[in-house]
């Protein structure tokens, strides 16, 4: 089996239709064997009448060429005589002598033995007739005749018996030739409807494998690779194909993986400079809502400062000065990145004015090293800081609190500090603001408007790194520090 | 595609290949089987003409084989010999046309058969058949009728002495009772008439069995102190040559002046007819009639009264015994020459008990 399904699909639908085909023709031929041998019993079944008239006929034969053989004694009778005797013998020799219940036995017996007897008392009257014994083979020539009569009826009689039981015979013959058409048709259907059920499950069978591949094409077509793969079951031309087609997906699946493996990397590159530029936009935009004020800002304060130069009040002009010189750097700095000098100065303005505003409450120191001044980093990260550190640190403390800023170099990084000693922060809200998770208030009144995330965010993004930015507090009422670690490697502004 | 998906597709396929398997077995199984069946149908049909075949072939030759009487012998005669593988054949039965005794002795002769069993006569003609066919080795039996010249192997039929005996004392009672009628009737004993039997004989034929009943019936009533002025038999001669002149010449004897008193009927046929002419002429207790059988007619007019008596005879047994005449010959190479069949008389009295034995036969 596993052999014949093993070779091509052409040589397999083929053998089947052939094998179908075979089927009908032997059923066939069984079917005509039935209606010759039905047809030859037919045939046979008057054949006993007609021997019988044959036998009749050769009596007559013997008979007539006697009677003329009598009469006119020429030696053509006699031919005629012995040729007929011969043949009426060769026919009642072949009758048969058996006794039986059947009455057209005994009476085929009976007419056997009798035209024994009659073939011995024609010839005896020839015999005489040849001794001229006028009176001897008139006898003899009597005697025949009856018995001549007497052969005849027991035709007639047999041939009748005979007539009767070969119709029966016939008409049953008939029946049978009826009930083998019906069997016949009943046959052929089954067979038929036999064959439409091998032919169609053994397609069935091989379109099986075939249908399955392009369940699984289908299934590869949608995208999904994780297919099963249909089994190569028998290595005709859809094995082959099944073959190929798994081998196929394989190397898909391994082209796919790579491909993926290589966008992943690219799309990690793309999204860290799309970070960077959408924190700068952010901060941008929080700018530009700013500018508004500042620039309006700026010229009345320049204006208040000329007149209060005019009026010679030197302190109100200063502070006015200031004042216009932080909303100056901050309407200025529309450029992303400036320099450490500039964020150092609007941290000094930005103290001075809350000293102007809170009546000199906050000491402000500075530890700073001249040479890192140039230093490029992002602009308006320090002045958020401080105004955290005011805000959220030493705001409540008045008088008392102190802010320290402090920007040295630490191995190959530039450090910024920003120091108080104000309420310290907790770990809890450290780690918050860390990971920007802190909720910010965009309503807290008294701001320049730039969260501690975005500072963050900056900050990390430019240095490229994590640990940029880091919150040292000891505890409540400890003071807190809040140090930026910027690498100085690369910056080409810096002045060594 | 899961495993379970892949189980369903393997169980199809080989489902597929389970049906296609399963259609090839019921493909040839139908073959198979239509065939057989047709060649067993086919085999019924021929049998039909297969029979036992016997080893020997007995034909019996009888007058009218027609008649009750006859085939009842025939039947006795083959139940008998089936018993022994011999058949019998009832010759001229299934022949058309009329065939008497003597044409189909020669018949049988011709046809070489084992045995014959001939209802003869005492013509020279059916001697010389009979010589003839004990001369070609043909064993003959004579049944009913003999030809006591002939070289016949035996003789199977009735004591004509003991039916003539029977006969004679049935009509010694109709004469006693015709007397004490008499008695009653008349004072004058000369007045007395004389009871007038007339027999009905074949014409034909110089059958010796009917003589012998004739004369010993004569004697029978002769011993019983009866004087020849009371009664007076005549022999009456039937002529049977002819199938129709039976009757009619039955007919004839009630035609003329003086109806006998006591009809004796010699056999199965002249009994009927008698019968059947006594009803006709009205004459039922005027006339008796001795009848001959026990057919079921003959028995039913003596219920009637029709009929005065009858004889039965045991025609199984005739039958039998010209079988076992001619297995004996065969067997011994010799037997008995004469063998007699039983003979009952029914009347009135007995009657019954035959009609219900009939009844149980049939």
């Amino acid at each position: 089996m596993d052999k014949f399904l093993n070779r091509p699909l052409q040589t397999k639908i083929i053998s089947v239709c052939v094998f179908a085909n075979v089927i009908i023709f032997i059923v066939n031929i069984f079917l005509m064997l039935g209606i010759n041998s039905l047809s030859n019993d037919m045939e046979m079944v008057y054949q006993d009448n007609r021997a019988l008239n044959q036998l009749s006929e050769a009596l007559d034969n013997v008979q007539d060429s006697m009677t003329v053989y009598l009469s006119a004694k020429t030696s053509d009778s006699l031919e005629n005589y012995y040729i007929s005797a011969q043949r009426f013998s060769d026919l009642s020799s072949e009758l048969d002598d058996k006794v039986t219940d059947y009455s057209f036995n005994r009476i085929e017996r009976n007419i056997k033995y009798m035209s024994q007897s009659y073939l011995e008392k024609v010839g005896q009257t020839i015999e005489a007739k040849r001794g001229r014994n006028v009176e001897k083979y008139r006898n003899y020539y009597e005697t025949s005749t009856e018995l001549y009569k007497d052969i005849s009826l027991y035709i007639t009689n047999l041939n009748l018996e005979l007539f009767a039981i070969n119709s029966e015979s016939f008409i049953a013959l008939l029946k049978a030739f009826r009930a083998f058409e019906l069997v016949g048709v009943a046959v052929m259907t089954f067979v038929m409807i036999g064959n439409v059920i091998i032919v169609t499950s053994f397609v069935k069978a091989m379109i099986m494998p075939l249908r399955r591949l392009s369940d699984s094409a289908d299934e590869v077509a949608d995208g999904n690779f994780d297919v099963t793969l249909p089994v190569v079951t028998y290595n005709d031309e859809v094995g082959i194909v099944i073959g190929a087609f798994n081998k196929m997906v394989i190397s898909i699946k391994e082209y796919i993986e790579k491909l993926k493996e290589s966008m992943e990397k690219e799309r990690y590159m793309q999204e860290k400079e799309l970070m960077m530029e959408t924190h700068l936009k952010d901060a941008q935009l929080k700018y530009l809502q700013a500018q508004i004020n500042p620039h309006f800002l700026f010229n009345t304060l320049n204006a208040g400062a000329q007149l209060a130069m005019m009026e010679g009040a030197d302190k109100t002009y200063e502070y006015v000065q200031t004042v216009a010189d932080f909303f100056r750097y901050n309407v200025k700095s529309t450029n992303h990145t400036g320099n450490l000098r500039e964020e150092v100065t609007l941290v000094d303005n930005y103290i001075q004015i809350l000293n102007v505003r809170f009546s000199g409450d906050i000491g402000y120191d500075k530890q700073v090293d001249e040479r890192l001044l140039d230093y490029k980093m992002p602009s308006m990260i320090l002045q958020p800081i401080v105004e955290n550190a005011v805000n959220h640190g030493i705001r409540e403390m008045m008088g008392e609190g102190k802010i320290l800023l402090k920007v040295y170099r630490e191995d190959d990084d530039v450090c910024i500090s920003v120091i108080d000693n104000g309420k310290g922060i907790s770990d809890e809200i450290k780690e918050k603001i860390l990971t920007g998770s802190l909720i910010h208030d965009e309503n807290s009144y008294d701001n320049n408007g730039i969260a501690m995330d975005n500072v963050i965010s900056r900050l990390r993004l430019f240095a490229g790194r994590e640990d940029v930015i880091e919150i040292i507090s000891e505890g409540e009422n400890k003071g807190c520090e809040i140090k930026i670690r910027l690498p100085l490697e690369g910056n080409t502004e810096c002045t060594e | 595609m899961s495993k379970l998906s892949e189980d369903l597709y393997k169980k199809r396929i080989s489902r597929q290949y389970l049906i296609l398997v399963i259609t090839l077995i019921f493909v040839l199984a139908t073959l198979v089987t239509g065939s057989l069946y047709f060649r067993f149908y086919k085999n019924d049909i021929v049998k039909q003409s297969e029979a036992k075949a016997y080893d020997k072939y007995f034909v019996m030759i009888t007058g009218n084989y027609k008649s009750d009487f006859w085939q009842s012998i025939y039947k006795g005669a083959l139940e008998v010999a089936k018993e022994a593988n011999i058949y019998v054949d009832l010759l001229g039965a299934n022949l058309s046309g009329d065939y008497s005794c003597e044409d189909l002795m020669k018949i049988a002769i011709a046809s070489k058969v084992d045995g014959i069993i001939v209802y003869a006569n005492e013509s020279d003609t059916m001697t010389e058949l009979i010589n003839e066919a004990v001369d070609s080795g043909i064993p003959v039996v004579t049944l009913y009728g003999d030809s006591t010249h002939s070289e016949r192997l035996s003789f199977v039929g009735i004591g004509g002495y003991s039916v003539g005996k029977m006969y004679g004392k049935q009509i010694i009672d109709i004469i006693k009772e015709k007397r004490r009628e008499d008695f009653i009737e008349s004072d004058n004993i000369d007045n007395r008439t004389s009871i007038k039997v007339a027999v009905l004989a074949n014409a034909d034929s110089q059958d010796a069995g009917q003589n012998i009943i004739i004369s010993t019936m004569q004697d029978t009533i002769k011993d019983e102190n009866v004087t020849d002025s009371e009664f007076e038999v005549s022999i009456v001669a039937v002529d049977n040559t002819n199938t129709f002149s039976i009757e009619e010449s039955i007919r004839d004897i009630f035609l003329k002046e003086e109806v006998p008193d006591v009809i004796v009927c010699l056999n199965e046929l002249n009994t009927v007819c008698t019968y059947q002419a006594v009803v006709d002429f009205n004459m039922v207790g005027e006339v008796n009639i001795l009848g001959y059988y026990d057919s079921v007619d003959i028995v039913n007019a003596i219920d009637r009264g029709g009929v005065y008596a009858t004889i039965s005879i045991d025609t199984k047994q005739l039958g039998e015994y010209s079988i076992s005449a001619l297995l004996d010959y065969y067997e011994t190479g010799n037997t008995s020459e004469y063998y007699l069949a039983d003979v009952t008389l029914i009347d009135r009295d007995n009657v019954a008990e035959f009609i219900q034995g009939e009844d149980i036969d049939g």
